[in-house]
């Protein structure tokens, strides 16, 4: 059954690329990729490893550099300033100044060891936002009660499961208050069973109508909950489109490829 | 051959001054690892700029006899209307130095930090001076426990050069004695005993600190 | 402020021989430094517990006190127990005592890298003892311990300038002399400095050279 995510997908344009590309060496990693996402969409980025789905996510993190073509936060460009005279590197806090409302989501949590659950997730309140520390810390709590941890505040990330310390990373992100959230692959560094957790706390955000972008290996989550799924293959979206017509008429040869892989371990489309 | 009497006399004299000695070094431990941040920092920086004088920082400090470094703080500085106590020369000069030895080891636990926490500071918005000090050091520093402990027992035998330019360490002190009693040997044998035992006490603790956090 | 360099190449004769003195007391302090922690690596390996413990106090001692300690000692102190030394021979004899224990260390953590096994079949074998470590250990040894090697005569280089305490005529001794006879303080020390940050470079650009012949000579 698909749990109903926003229809309204009308919205504003929160991200927009324009033609980008990324080479590494020899290697072009992004072929011309132009997309669009609106305003509480979820978009699930799938496609074999090397395809460059993880490039382009973080791409629209500018933790990539992509080398042409526009990347737009919210209509603002990203990374390049275009003046006169042409294109020029954007100054770390030009860019952070346009990244403001991202938040991303790591594959592997990256959250800071030497700091408790309610630390890591305080911690940009105080220094960026600049709250005090009570208030801080207040906030963080409701962001770790929002994703189910409210009794791990003082936890330290070596004593969570995986999926507690992706929970608490997403909570982290979260706490900025982001209009746009950035998954890179959240689940494939867990185990199996603490997969559905943060399945779950990713559902409920798409839910709440949360601007959701998920490089996913999740071919069940991206059928529920994405609003589109692009297929990304050799640098190119090669496939895009609602997940139902995606995954049940598939046309595009590597993608019926890649997906048998899928299919051939579970059928993951319900109706 | 061996006066027994000088050892009595000395010791008082010698514990007394043994607190000077681990004074120093702790002070020039400390200050130095304030310098040790910025230039692990710069070496480490994405500006060639600031790569090159972390870099040549580091050459000056550490290809210059520690010695040539102290003379410089001492005679030198009267000459540029600097003028100040031999002890504060000598902290200054000992300080400078250690950074730049501190340095390479907090760039090697840099390093050791991963990647990921990086980024993920910067998608909070996290300065990098923020990050630098709330999330780089913090775990440089529990990483590297064991090799600043070693530094610190490097410290306390570099403080012996002190004595050159008048701090009343253990060394100097044993200069005294020797000089009043006739007894060199029994005067500068007891200065041994005395940084043996401060070193000794330390590599305990760094063995302690190595089971604990394991090799940096 | 002006910086005046021409009074000191008035004592460019000076210079020189300080820094002959310099070098010699540094080649000489390494060569016998490193003949006896070779010899006390060795020791370690072949001796009972008692040769050996005797050994570990001397290596211990060597290295948790001051090498100007060390130095006063043998200097000042020497006389007391029968052994008079010149200041030069003196620097020298205790530099390389103090650099023996560390190259000890180094010697002894180089034959620990050897895998046992290549002992064992050069034991099958019939070789001697003798053979064994200058044929089998010592060329792998090299390898791993050139570059601790390297840094050791980097920082033995930099301790010869506190044989200036005991009035051995090297460079430092030399130049602070010029400098306060002529009161160019500044001169004179930033010359030294030079001196010394070159000779570190040379013998650092030198020793990975020396690394490279090293691991060319031997596949790892």
């Amino acid at each position: 059954m698909t749990i109903p995510t926003n229809p309204q997908a009308t919205g504003e344009l929160l991200i927009e690329t324009r033609d980008i590309t990324k080479r590494y060496g020899d290697n072009l990693v992004l072929d011309g990729i132009s997309l669009g996402v609106r305003k509480s969409e979820v978009i699930c980025i799938i496609g074999p490893s090397g395809s460059g789905k993880s490039t382009l996510l973080r791409s629209l993190a500018f933790l990539e550099h992509y080398d042409s073509g526009d990347v737009l936060i919210e209509g603002r460009l990203l990374g390049y300033v275009d003046q006169d005279a042409g294109r020029r590197k954007a100054t770390p806090a030009e860019i952070k100044d346009v990244r403001r409302h991202v938040g991303m989501v790591f594959q592997h949590f990256n959250l800071w060891p030497h700091m408790t659950a309610l630390g890591n997730v305080a911690e940009a309140l105080i220094r960026v936002k600049k709250l005090p520390r009570s208030q801080a810390h207040d906030k963080a709590r409701a962001m770790l009660a929002k994703v189910g941890l409210a009794d791990k505040a003082d936890a330290y990330p070596v004593r969570l499961s995986g999926g507690q310390q992706q929970r608490v990373a997403i909570a982290r992100a979260l706490a900025m208050e982001p209009h746009i959230m950035l998954f890179d692959e959240p689940t494939s560094a867990l185990d199996p069973e603490l997969v559905g957790e943060v399945l779950q706390v990713m559902k409920d955000l798409a839910r709440d109508g949360m601007t959701m972008v998920v490089v996913t290996h999740e071919m069940g989550f991206a059928a529920q909950v994405a609003d589109r799924v692009l297929f990304i293959d050799q640098g190119k979206i090669a496939a895009s489109g609602p997940p139902a017509e995606l995954f049940r008429n598939v046309r595009h040869e590597r993608l019926k490829q890649f997906l048998q892989n899928y299919l051939d371990r579970n059928a993951f489309w319900e109706q | 051959m061996f006066d027994a009497s000088t050892f009595t006399q000395a010791l008082p004299l010698i514990m007394k001054a043994s607190q000077m000695t681990i004074f120093v070094s702790v002070i020039g431990l400390m200050l130095g690892f304030v310098i040790a941040i910025l230039v692990a920092a710069a070496c480490l920086s994405p500006s060639a700029g600031l790569r090159r004088c972390g870099n040549f920082y580091t050459f000056l400090f550490r290809g210059v006899p520690l010695l040539v470094q102290l003379m410089l703080a001492y005679y030198f500085l009267p000459t540029l209307g600097i003028n100040v106590s031999p002890l504060t020369a000598a902290i200054a000069a000992i300080s400078l130095c250690e950074g730049a030895y501190l340095g390479e080891i907090l760039r090697g636990g840099f390093l050791g930090i991963p990647r990921g926490q990086i980024e993920a500071a910067q998608m909070m918005g996290l300065s990098p001076a923020h990050t630098l000090l709330r999330i780089q050091v913090p775990q440089a520093l529990k990483l590297t426990t064991p090799s600043l402990i070693n530094e610190m027992i490097l410290l306390i035998k570099a403080s012996a050069l002190i004595s050159v330019v008048g701090v009343a360490e253990i060394t100097r002190t044993a200069q005294n004695v020797a000089a009043s009693t006739f007894r060199p040997l029994e005067a500068y044998l007891i200065a041994g005993l005395a940084y043996m035992l401060i070193n000794g006490v330390l590599s305990l603790l760094g063995h302690y600190a190595e089971q604990r956090f394991g090799r940096a | 402020m002006p910086v005046d360099f021409s009074l000191i190449s008035q004592y460019g004769g000076q210079i020189l021989d300080g820094f002959g003195i310099t070098i010699l007391s540094w080649v000489g302090a390494v060569a016998l430094g490193m003949a006896v922690g070779f010899v006390i690596a060795v020791l370690q390996l072949f001796t009972g517990r008692w040769v050996r413990a005797v050994l570990r106090v001397y290596i211990e001692v060597l290295r948790t006190t001051p090498f100007l300690v060390q130095l006063f000692i043998l200097y000042y102190g020497g006389p007391n127990f029968g052994v008079s030394l010149s200041a030069l021979d003196a620097g020298i004899v205790s530099l390389a005592l103090y650099g023996s224990a560390y190259f000890a260390e180094i010697f002894r953590s180089g034959f620990l890298s050897v895998p046992q096994g290549q002992l064992e079949a050069a034991d099958c074998l019939g070789l001697s003892r003798i053979s064994t470590i200058w044929r089998v250990q010592l060329p792998q040894m090299l390898v791993i311990i050139t570059p601790a090697l390297i840094n050791m005569i980097i920082i033995l280089s930099k301790e010869t300038s506190v044989l200036s305490i005991i009035t051995v005529p090297e460079l430092t001794a030399v130049l602070t002399q010029i400098g306060s006879e002529q009161f160019i303080y500044v001169e004179t020390t930033l010359v030294l400095c030079v001196c010394y940050l070159i000779l570190v470079a040379v013998t650092q650009k030198l020793g990975g050279w020396a690394e490279q012949k090293a691991s060319r000579y031997l596949q790892r």
